[in-house]
């Protein structure tokens, strides 16, 4: 039961490093669909209704209230961080360690940007008129999301991960430019989409 | 490590298909991190007892390291390469691909 009966090939025990390394991998990091696709989902319906609601020019394009449209977006992102948490706890049960330390220490990163972020965004949405408000909340949440991203990308040395984060950061500074209605729809298409589509095709490198 | 003539012996301790398939496991893990016992079990698809034993014979070479503690008052064993085992195990592979450039199987 305890050693291999024969003595195996170099090929043999060449392919076996192989493909127990990869196998390994794909197995601590779970499957990459789930890790994107959730927020590309997410982003998808609740920056299309809340483009329906702006309009590109100033009219509404389906009876949606803003308030109707940012729930979709918060119910979106809900399951999606449900996703995240199944991740943390499914990690934290198979290791431990520096890895395990650097991971926590960024989801209080993420917790205390956005904690900061509805502060600020809470004290001036009042002053600005309704579509300058929505923009505020949407474009600073996707500044926080795309510098998070890249210092993940930095944090486990993930160049997909921080290509993701520069991606958001230049489709949300493009949107900001044009306004809330550009802004939504750029974000649903070339956020939205972009991660859908990003989710299956990390999925099918790995 | 070794010259084109000269054919590299192999770690008894990892030439064991089990136990290689064990150290290529704990190798993809970083420096400071651990595996538990029994995600390795589930990955490696082995069972319980003949995981020990393997680990046992990795632990008395010093290429791995075992950690005993508690969650809550779940015992949860950790294990570990230890450097000697990272080191041990670069050395394999680049003794097996040695090996097979000799046998003018590789590119």
């Amino acid at each position: 039961m305890v050693d291999d009966e024969r003595t195996p090939s170099p090929e043999e025990m060449l392919r076996v490093i192989e493909e127990q390394s990869v196998a390994t991998t794909r197995w601590l990091r779970g499957d990459p669909l789930f890790l994107y696709a959730p927020w590309g989902v997410a982003w998808m319906l609740g920056f299309t209704a809340l483009f329906l609601h702006y309009g590109l020019d100033g009219r509404s394009y389906a009876p949606i209230s803003q308030m109707q449209a940012v729930g979709v977006l918060m119910a979106g992102q809900l399951v999606a961080g449900a996703f995240v948490a199944y991740g943390i706890v499914r990690m934290n049960k198979t290791t431990r360690g520096d890895s395990n330390a650097r991971g926590a220490m960024f989801g209080y990163a993420w917790f205390a940007g956005f904690a900061l972020m509805v502060v600020i965004c809470s004290r001036m949405s009042p002053l600005l008129p309704p579509q300058e408000s929505g923009l505020l909340w949407a474009g600073s949440s996707l500044m926080l999301v795309a510098t998070l991203y890249m210092a993940g990308g930095a944090l486990f040395h993930n160049w997909t991960f921080f290509f993701f984060g520069v991606w958001v950061a230049a489709v949300n500074t493009l949107g900001v430019l044009l306004g809330a209605g550009w802004h939504a729809l750029l974000t649903a298409v070339l956020l939205g989409g972009g991660y859908i589509v990003a989710g299956v095709l990390v999925r099918r490198r790995s | 490590m070794t010259t084109d003539n000269t054919l590299p012996e192999l770690d008894p301790v990892i030439h064991a298909q089990a136990r290689l398939r064990v150290v290529a496991a704990l190798n993809v893990l970083g420096d400071g991190d651990e595996m538990a016992f029994n995600a390795l079990r589930k990955l490696l698809g082995m069972t319980a007892g003949n995981l020990s034993v393997h680990l046992t014979k990795l632990e008395d070479a010093d290429y791995v390291r075992i950690n005993k503690t508690h969650r809550g008052r779940t015992p949860v064993t950790f294990v570990a390469l230890t450097t000697r085992g990272r080191l041990a195990f670069e050395d394999y592979t680049k003794a097996i691909r040695t090996l097979l450039d000799n046998a003018g199987g590789a590119t």
